[in-house]
């Protein structure tokens, strides 16, 4: 009943702008320099009608569950000491309402360090289309009160800074990465074949009071998958769909702290477009990475996992040990959007499938580091629209977090099996 | 309930593309891709899906504008993945490009997901997405963009065909 009634008010909701504009269009044709203009206002009716479905979620050292969402334009944190049963009031991170993005591929990120500091950064959209400021707040008081947002791209110019990731070592440095378009404006650079976009860093050594000076990691990313950051023992390590050659969208890791950019995944996918469609990093108590994505490669197509043996990522002349590419999900359900947490030996993938009508939320779990894992686990299935599945993991719990519009946002359980 | 919503969802397509006319955006939904075959039946065709957030797409655009102007008769079919509330600039779009007079969709609804895998389950939604459909609707699927050249050649061979 419930599909029925969306797929009406959706039907009436489209049939009146289009009746609308084609009575504008049969008055008088629009002007050329209203061009621009009106650029502004569809993109402007975009951001506020976009569903802010997308969430972020994390585990702190004493098991509770954070979560960032956005409600009426505003970015609210609260936490949770019962599995997602209950959870705190939230308090606005932002003063003012902002277009956080929270949809697909964008969403707010947040992060506990073991000091029981929390941090959350997150993209603001700005008026032209794909333009945005990468913006971040912390709390020191146990997420009672947020100190007011700071934009991180220190250019500050109205283009696309987005696909932000976040991690903080809980020990005074917190590490930011995003998708980066200055390059596009910058005269000395030259002209490649390849994209203008590259992965830039902001790092702070004071527990986010301050940031360093904004750094280039590499140039030539893909332009709109989302990113991942992990803090290992060399230091932070960014995750991104990279261009390879002139066009070759496989998957790269760097150290924030200099060393080469690492080609990690080898799919041979070459697209003259936006796959939308990005991945996830986590690294394990004992160094090791474990990475899940989606490719559409000559080599292989759907989702993937593998783990790449610790060592360390910022020598020039690091040499990847990586184990080979397992294949996740249905690839008839459209598995997609994988994503990976761990803790100690612990390993949790999560991803969502689509069979036609419905979403699926799906998990899969290895108490080895990621040399076994468990048989797939249907969690929970959507009737309407539904965020990527996202995946906490510590010591005790395997949870998973999916924000859906019909259901609400839960907190799914994932069975531990035999020991 | 169903069957009034059938009714109700058949009046507003038969409403909505009274009122749309040629050359406006027509509402795309899990049955479009049926309703525009039927069009083009025993005719190749060309559909091109794109989005106003997709970098790719408006130089997707802009070479099948330039096809367009020296094709008249370009069997080409438009669908934007975006929403009816951004129909102004996708028109907007359009028409830079000088694309205005081809038949032109826009997704509704509020699983776009749904859309995408009534056009087909293997599409995994990266834009922009090209359909080659020959005179028979055995069709070619494309991701990213085609060049000038590839769909001049496939023009010419499908002509010939028939």
């Amino acid at each position: 009943m419930r599909w029925r009634t969306g797929r009406i008010g959706v039907l009436a909701m489209a049939l009146l702008p289009l009746v609308a504009a084609a009575q504008q269009h049969a008055g008088h044709a629009p002007q050329a320099d209203d061009a621009e203009a009106r650029r502004q206002r569809a993109w402007e009716a975009r951001l506020a009608e976009a569903t802010p479905l997308s969430v972020g979620a994390a585990l702190d050292s004493r098991g509770r569950l954070w979560l960032a969402r956005v409600e009426n334009r505003h970015l609210l944190v609260s936490h949770s000491t019962d599995g997602g049963r209950n959870f705190s009031s939230p308090v606005a991170v932002t003063p003012q309402p902002e277009a956080v993005m929270a949809d697909a591929e964008n969403r707010p990120k947040i992060a506990v360090g073991a000091d029981g500091s929390v941090h959350v950064s997150w993209t603001q959209s700005l008026g032209k289309p794909m333009s945005a400021h990468i913006r971040y707040a912390r709390s020191t008081d146990g997420g009672r009160t947020f100190t007011p947002p700071i934009i991180l791209n220190d250019d500050r110019q109205i283009i696309s800074h987005r696909f932000d990731s976040l991690a903080a070592d809980g020990r005074g440095r917190v590490a930011v990465v995003w998708l980066d378009a200055r390059s596009r404006t910058d005269r000395t650079v030259k002209k490649s074949p390849q994209t203008d976009v590259g992965l830039y860093a902001a790092v702070s050594e004071d527990g986010g009071a301050t940031f360093g000076r904004n750094r280039k990691v590499a140039d030539h990313s893909c332009q709109c998958c989302r990113t991942g950051l992990t803090w290992t023992a060399s230091g932070p390590i960014a995750y991104w769909r990279h261009v390879f050659g002139r066009n070759i969208r496989d998957f790269a890791i760097a150290g924030l702290n200099g060393g080469p950019v690492l080609r990690v995944t080898d799919d041979a996918w070459e697209i003259d477009g936006c796959p939308h469609h990005g991945g996830g990093i986590a690294v394990d108590g004992r160094g090791n990475l474990h990475i899940a994505w989606f490719t559409n490669g000559e080599k292989r197509k759907g989702i993937f996992y593998r783990r790449i043996a610790g060592t360390d990522f910022s020598k020039a002349d690091a040499r990847l040990d990586m184990s080979a590419p397992l294949s996740l999900g249905d690839p008839a359900r459209q598995a997609g959007h994988p994503a990976v947490a761990a803790a100690g030996d612990r390993i949790l993938l999560t991803w969502r499938e689509f069979d036609g009508q419905r979403f699926s939320a799906w998990a899969m779990l290895s108490r080895d580091a990621g040399t076994s894992w468990s048989a797939p686990q249907k969690l929970a299935e959507a009737a309407q629209q539904a965020d990527y599945a996202l995946p906490l993991i510590d010591a005790q719990q395997a949870w998973v977090v999916w924000n859906t519009a019909a259901e609400g946002l839960r907190v799914l359980t994932v069975a531990e099996g035999r020991p | 309930m169903k069957r009034l919503a059938a009714a109700l969802l058949f009046l507003w397509l038969a409403l909505g593309a009274a009122a749309v006319g040629a050359g406006e955006l027509r509402p795309f939904t899990a049955d479009s891709l049926t309703a525009i075959r039927h069009t083009f039946a025993g005719r190749p065709f060309i559909l091109t899906l794109w989005s106003l957030t997709c970098h790719h797409c408006v130089k997707e655009l802009q070479t099948l504008g330039r096809l367009a102007r020296s094709e008249r008769n370009l069997p080409l079919v438009i669908v934007s993945t975006d929403t009816p509330a951004e129909a102004p600039e996708i028109r907007a779009a359009l028409k830079r490009f000088g694309l205005e007079r081809f038949d032109t969709w826009v997704f509704v609804d509020a699983v776009p997901e749904r859309l995408r895998y009534s056009i087909d389950p293997s599409w995994r939604g990266e834009l922009p997405r090209s359909y080659l459909f020959d005179s028979a609707h055995r069709r070619e699927a494309h991701s990213g963009m085609l060049s000038e050249a590839q769909l001049r050649n496939w023009l010419r061979q499908n002509r010939q065909a028939r």
